[in-house]
């Protein structure tokens, strides 16, 4: 440690340290590591490889892609800033606290969960040279992320006072909750809460970052090129650069993989991934659980006969989810439950898989006086496979002996009219990966649009109760409780989750290791 | 009447028909289904954070005082905000449309003199290349862009390795910079337009050869090329003018599809983003511009054809 910090006030030392950076970047690389048994495996010469410029291709957002990542909406403009910025911390099932922290040392929670206080990781530089301090962290929050109209930084401003948050000295932020709450971990290092210089208001290229990579190079819509910050906390990366392109059509991204021309390529749709599969050059890399995409239909409890819940209930056992998984997606999925956020720590992992049962789908039906029902599926293209989901759903309908029928929105319209999207009986959505409980706060709780007519005072309460509560195991309890009538009466059917289908060329390693997949990092990434 | 007064008298309308169009285009807007909150705040987001997100992006504003608003920004050069990520509308315009003004430029030039070469040849020739051109034309005109650039794509790309299968351009360059990746785009948008500009020659040029004029002219002894060139091309243009400089204008806007297959940066894709996020202000921004470049061509068009028909009128 001492070691380090010599050399960091050696090279901080104008030119000598300049030249040092010039020609000795293996040298900083080998020697700058704090945790070099958790962050890197590498000795010399074994792999990976130092070097080499990545280059990766996603969606994009198209010219109004943005650098200020709090108001940029497409996944690249997240990718590019994760590249870019420091992190509070990611979601890591195998951390001690559930989460990988990046700035920071740790995050502790006052004994009556009123306030979280993060504390600040020493010696974190800016690549201006300036030490990253608690008003940084607190400007990014408060400032920042507060003001966002983002959902994910708005899940945060719903769990904390952000504009109460305070710095006390240079080392620690103390940021009072709304309410008690046990899980914001969860929801501060989600992997989005990036850190940028107090005072920052407008984002350019060679404002100071402390990300793995420092830019070099940005064209809205067309793309970004980095290098190595070599100073970068923690570790510091084995590439030494990077190239986040966007191309938008996923025939295109998978074309350019095959030709060489980009190494990874981010979100295939399930038709392209499939043609990728022979070839040997390349190879596919699904997100893993929790980075999924729920996939699901959505039943409007206000209007006939959805208000009944043995029709809920019926509609729920039709959906025949394992043919969903192998023909729509072709088996690179994972079978629903009827409830988001699988893979999260306060998803209901306890309760029993749905099974498909056509029969008692009838039954129900028969029973509720429903049976020989019409009701149309409104859906549109938002994400790949939603449409071909709900195609199979009516065929599904059908065999139990309801009248459905799908009606296709063009791409972009199906959430543009709001109010109109939730006064339909039965809707397509996808759900992002985020954590059950929360979500459920923010989303479906007390009646909200987005909730169909699910208003049930009870779960909501329990709800807030095993997010309030300190003791794990009686969190767990309560959360799977609440979970549990939404499982059963709710009016929710998610019978898929997706993952992103990436693919690499072979020999990419390590963007896996970076967490937070759905968005990928590469500070640990290396080519062949 | 002078050309001047013609050209003069042309601006005017255009400019007053552009006002037309940037209202209409504003209320086109108006009409569509929805608006910019959910792809801003996000489809979750509750009533109280929609309210919010509306009064912040002046949607809560009636749409004649949006338009008046944005009509007054305009007459200044300043088109507004994009809704998603905030961008000046004139920041993207000013590095889209380049790319797409070069696309339809390099199109035409390619396709132009084809089509007087093919259009001559077959209007003339007759006989068995006529109808084997012919038919190619049409085949070629009714197949859909799409599948062009995947035949192309196919054939060239993936099987003889020739092109790069997308137009991936350096960061922060122009597509100049790397001239091979315009090849598959231009060839695939060439295609139609020649086969279209063909067939409209071809029959023209085989009226204006049956003509008196051009018996004449043979009798005298003027024959091949210089029968071509002086006296049946001008008399057989005016039509394919017209109709190259129709297709050209569109492509600047419309080449969605090449767009996406190759990845090229052209401003299309941008029209189409926008109007998927109900983004008005790009929406607004981008379609009058293209309404203005469109006008334009047709002027220039109008003007080439009129030079054509001086031409003749002064030449008999």
């Amino acid at each position: 440690m001492s070691r380090q910090i010599d050399r960091r006030a050696f090279l901080r030392r104008g030119a000598a340290g300049a030249a040092a950076l010039a020609v000795g970047p293996g040298l900083l690389a080998a020697c700058s590591t704090e945790e070099p048994a958790s962050d890197r495996k590498s000795g010399p010469g074994s792999s990976p490889r130092s070097g080499g410029t990545l280059r990766a291709a996603f969606v994009g957002g198209g010219a109004s892609e943005t650098l200020d990542f709090f108001n940029g909406p497409s996944a690249l403009d997240l990718v590019r800033a994760r590249a870019w910025h420091g992190t509070l911390g990611n979601l890591d099932p195998s951390g001690p606290d559930g989460v990988r922290y990046g700035v920071l040392k740790g995050i502790d929670i006052a004994d009556d969960l009123s306030a979280y206080t993060l504390h600040v990781r020493p010696g974190v530089r800016f690549t201006d040279g300036s030490e990253l301090t608690a008003a940084d962290v607190l400007h990014s929050l408060s400032s920042l992320a507060a003001t966002s109209k983002l959902p994910v930084y708005r899940l945060a401003a719903a769990n904390f006072d952000l504009a109460h948050a305070r710095a006390e000295g240079d080392l620690k932020v103390v940021l009072p909750t709304l309410r008690p709450i046990a899980d914001g971990r969860m929801i501060l290092c989600q992997g989005n809460f990036l850190v940028v210089k107090d005072g920052t208001k407008r984002f350019r290229k060679g404002m100071p970052s402390c990300g793995p990579f420092r830019l070099t190079e940005f064209t809205a819509g067309q793309g970004a090129a980095f290098e190595r910050y070599d100073d970068h906390y923690g570790h510091v990366p084995h590439l030494d650069g990077l190239e986040l392109r966007a191309i938008a059509d996923s025939t295109a991204r998978a074309g350019a993989l095959t030709g060489g021309e980009i190494d990874f390529a981010h979100d295939l749709s399930p038709v392209t991934a499939r043609t990728l599969g022979d070839n040997g050059n390349v190879e596919l890399v699904p997100t893993k659980s929790p980075y999924l995409v729920g996939l699901s239909f959505q039943m409007n409890m206000k209007a006939k006969p959805f208000d009944d819940p043995r029709v809920r209930e019926a509609f729920k056992l039709a959906v025949d989810r394992r043919a969903m998984v192998d023909t729509v997606f072709y088996g690179n999925a994972e079978v629903g439950n009827d409830l988001p956020s699988l893979g999260f720590p306060d998803y209901a992992e306890g309760l029993p898989q749905r099974a498909h049962d056509p029969e008692r789908a009838r039954a129900l039906l028969k029973e509720a006086g429903a049976e020989g029902m019409k009701v149309t599926l409104t859906t549109g293209p938002e994400t790949p496979g939603m449409v071909e989901m709900a195609t199979l759903f009516v065929e599904d309908l059908k065999k139990a002996g309801v009248r459905a029928s799908v009606r296709e929105l063009p791409a972009g319209q199906l959430y543009a009219d709001f109010p109109a999207y939730t006064a339909l009986p039965l809707v397509g959505s996808y759900q992002m990966p985020v954590p059950a409980l929360s979500t459920y706060q923010m989303s479906t709780a007390g009646g909200s649009p987005s909730a169909f007519g699910w208003k049930e005072s009870a779960t909501d309460t329990l709800v807030a109760k095993a997010r309030a509560e300190s003791d794990r195991a009686e969190a767990r309890k309560l959360g799977t409780r609440a979970q549990r009538t939404r499982w059963e009466d709710g009016n929710q059917v998610l019978p898929v989750f997706k993952p992103n289908l990436n693919a690499q060329s072979k020999g990419v390693r390590g963007i896996r290791d970076d967490l937070f997949e759905q968005f990928p990092g590469f500070s640990q990434a290396s080519l062949a | 009447m002078s050309l001047i007064v013609f050209v003069g008298r042309r601006l005017v309308g255009a400019a007053v028909l552009l006002v037309v169009l940037s209202a209409v285009i504003f209320a086109a807007t108006a009409v569509l289904p929805g608006d910019a909150v959910s792809a801003v705040a996000g489809v979750d987001a509750s009533e109280a954070q929609r309210a919010e997100v509306r009064a912040e992006l002046g949607l809560d504003r009636p749409a004649a005082a949006r338009y008046a608003a944005w009509a007054a920004g305009a007459v200044r050069g300043d088109l507004g905000h994009g809704f998603v990520g905030d961008r000046p509308v004139t920041d993207v315009l000013a590095t889209r449309l380049p790319n797409s003004l070069l696309l339809a430029g390099l199109t035409l030039a390619v396709t132009a003199p084809l089509a007087a070469l093919l259009g001559l040849w077959t209007g003339l020739r007759g006989g068995g290349a006529d109808r084997f051109v012919s038919t190619a034309a049409q085949i070629l005109a009714a197949v859909p862009e799409f599948v062009v650039a995947a035949l192309l794509v196919a054939v060239l790309a993936v099987w003889l390795e020739l092109l790069p299968r997308v137009s991936v351009i350096p960061l922060g360059g122009t597509p100049l910079d790397v001239p091979h990746a315009l090849i598959l785009p231009v060839l695939t948008l060439g295609a139609v337009g020649l086969a279209v500009a063909t067939r409209l020659l071809r029959v023209s040029v085989a009226d204006a050869a049956a003509t008196p004029y051009c018996e004449a002219a043979r009798l005298n002894g003027v024959r091949g090329v210089r029968l071509a060139v002086r006296h049946i091309l001008p008399n057989a243009a005016g039509p394919a003018v017209h109709a190259l400089a129709l297709t050209t204008g569109a492509l600047v806007g419309s080449a969605v599809v090449v767009e996406n297959v190759f990845d090229y940066p052209g401003i299309g894709r941008e029209l189409q983003l926008a109007v998927a996020a109900r983004d008005i202000p790009m929406v607004q921004g981008i379609a009058t511009v293209l309404a203005g470049v469109m006008l334009a061509v047709l002027l220039t068009g109008d003007i080439c054809a009129r030079l054509l028909g001086a031409r003749e009128g002064h030449g008999r």
